[in-house]
């Protein structure tokens, strides 16, 4: 059904797998499909978790270039799509976890960071080496230094270091480093639950949008978005289950 | 096949001459209470057009209800021909080419109507129908904009203009108190104007298709948003409860839906979202709970942010923004969406 990656629902846990010979490289065929899955999993999917992951030993090694002619005029269109798939990820009405296992290089960091939760093996590798290949590392600019701070965002982003998977666990790029993806994914669903989507989905928006809201205004949209959270079901469960408990 | 949708062919807006800083009316009427001047230094107004009064000894202003009766219908008489002027000069057409008139407003009751001191003032043919939507609110553009595309449509070829008139300036009670400041702090005085037309002719015009409407009534909070008549200060006033925003925006998504689910649609596939500039806490709560985003209501806060809250108008403003921006394209669909006492929201759905 799809051609550069594999989906699959399972117990609430839909699994995307990226899957390209050569390290998962992102093509417009892919955020085609990414799109596709972002429209399913909206529409119809009970999940309540995502989870993005890589075949055949990387997670994502960036974007493909045969994808871009050297003798045509360049244009913007495709980063614009990639940014909006990447967006579309980052605002689904489920938890988003990503397993990295070899290369998050380039584009394939980005989609790490777009996620809730990074998880990684040990023997995993992050890198943004676009600047030294002569364009930019995408919205990267916008999302990384929120995770580690500017001063280590700039040293990543200007020059291009390969990172391993502790030292990406110690600037704060990455949630953990495990073992086993599968016990650690496991583990990481387990401290989801239980899982509340209109909560988890505001919360998220809030953060996402922290760094660029004075206080009014974010307060503003937290009392607007604690309303709509106080009115659903699982809130006044709790309430129920703590008049109980009295 | 022909096609016989209406058309928003034409927009036109305008507001009374004098504009005033938040922090020039709270000087104006020497309001000491620093609750209330603290809504006043808000950000998220900046200034208003206002046919403000002179002020008596005290700082405060004095206007009766009958001099305010006859205020809106002076200030209707300025703004409203301005924006029909502006409304159709665009399309090089005059009153007299005008086949339907609907006005629009509630911050004046009077008859004859708004339509008929218009049609006199500017000269428009005696045969043009009309019809006055008096006392529906904010959300009242929409309310008109059903019935003006549903003319359209049953009258193929033939102009309909609705024109919203809102002078909120003499629409006040001035008494000191919380309940009076957050309306005296919030609204403007403004007029919009929109020329709908059904005719195949314009099939290559770059104007959307309004495709259809749907409602939200709110019945609960039916009190929750009321202009009504002040006893003690023998003049209508106008209320506006706590928390009636957060009620609006809990209910927005059941509309949204409906309306988007009618023509096969999602929320993701609509490129601009047009939405009444209430007031930032409705703003804020239509954004958490349908899910649109800052950049998605930016004319909505700009239009806040410049004019107040322009009341049934307000969304033709937000609408010639995003015309004026440019980056509409063929083939987009927008929302509009109005809320206001009922308590209700309308929405419509309109194609490039």
């Amino acid at each position: 059904m799809y051609e550069t990656l594999r989906f699959n629902e399972q117990d609430g846990v839909a699994t995307i797998t990226l899957n390209r010979p050569g390290g998962n490289c992102i093509s417009m065929q892919m955020v085609r499909e990414i799109s596709a899955i972002c429209d399913r999993l909206e529409d119809e999917s009970k999940s309540t978790v995502v989870v993005i992951r890589g075949a055949g030993g990387a997670f994502c090694a960036g974007i493909d270039f045969d994808d871009f002619d050297p003798n045509a005029v360049m244009d913007i269109h495709g980063f614009n799509k990639w940014e909006k798939c990447c967006t579309r990820i980052e605002r689904l009405p489920m938890s988003t976890i990503a397993l990295v296992d070899g290369a998050a290089i380039g584009g394939g960091l980005q989609l790490a960071l777009v996620c809730d939760q990074r998880l990684a093996t040990s023997a995993s590798i992050f890198q943004a080496p676009e600047v030294k290949l002569g364009f930019l590392p995408g919205m990267a600019t916008f999302r990384l230094a929120k995770y580690v701070g500017l001063g280590i965002a700039k040293r990543l982003l200007l020059t291009c270091p390969e990172i391993t998977a502790d030292e990406a666990a110690g600037y704060g790029m990455i949630d953990a480093v495990v073992d086993d993806l599968d016990v650690g994914l496991n583990q990481a669903i387990h401290n989801l639950g239980p899982n509340h989507n209109v909560a988890v989905q505001l919360t998220r928006r809030l953060l996402n949008e922290c760094y660029g809201t004075d206080y009014q205004n974010a307060l503003g949209h937290f009392l607007a978005a604690q309303h709509r959270a106080i009115s659903q079901t699982a809130f006044l469960d709790t309430l129920k289950q703590a008049k109980k408990g009295e | 096949m022909l096609d016989t949708q209406p058309r928003l062919l034409s927009v036109g807006t305008a507001n009374p001459p004098e504009r005033y800083t938040q922090e020039e009316i709270a000087e104006r009427f020497e309001i000491p209470d620093p609750r209330i001047r603290s809504l006043f230094r808000s950000a998220h107004i900046h200034t208003r057009h206002l046919y403000l009064p002179p002020v008596d000894q005290r700082g405060a202003p004095s206007e009766t209800q009958g001099e305010l009766l006859s205020k809106h219908l002076r200030g209707a008489l300025e703004i409203g021909p301005q924006a029909v002027e502006r409304c159709l000069a665009p399309l090089r057409l005059g009153v007299k080419d005008i086949d339907y008139l609907c006005c629009i407003t509630t911050t004046g009751f009077m008859a004859p109507g708004l339509t008929a001191h218009i049609i006199k003032h500017m000269g428009f043919r005696p045969d043009c129908s009309r019809a006055d939507i008096v006392g529906m609110g904010c959300n009242a553009g929409l309310n008109g904009l059903n019935p003006v595309s549903a003319w359209a449509k049953a009258n193929p070829g033939k102009n309909a203009l609705m024109l919203c008139i809102e002078v909120c300036s003499a629409a006040y009670v001035f008494d000191g108190s919380m309940r009076t400041a957050i309306v005296n702090s919030l609204f403007g005085d403004g007029s919009a104007a929109v020329l709908v037309r059904a005719d195949p002719a314009d099939d290559r015009r770059f104007a959307p298709r309004v495709l259809g409407f749907n409602s939200q009534i709110i019945t609960e909070a039916l009190g929750a948003m009321r202009y009504d008549w002040d006893e003690h200060h023998g003049k209508f006033s106008f209320f506006l409860d706590r928390d009636i925003p957060y009620v609006v925006g809990a209910h927005a998504e059941l509309p949204v839906d409906r309306l988007l689910n009618a023509h096969g649609l999602k929320r993701r596939d609509i490129a601009h979202w047009v939405v009444h500039s209430g007031g930032k806490k409705v703003i804020d709560a239509i954004k958490y709970n349908v899910g649109i985003t800052e950049h998605d209501v930016r004319h909505t806060t700009s239009v806040l942010r410049d004019f107040g809250n322009l009341s049934s108008g307000s969304f033709l403003f937000s609408y010639k923004r995003l015309l004026e921006e440019g980056k509409v394209r063929r083939g987009d669909y927008a929302v509009l969406m109005t809320m206001g006492p009922g308590s209700t929201i309308e929405t419509a759905l309109i194609r490039w």
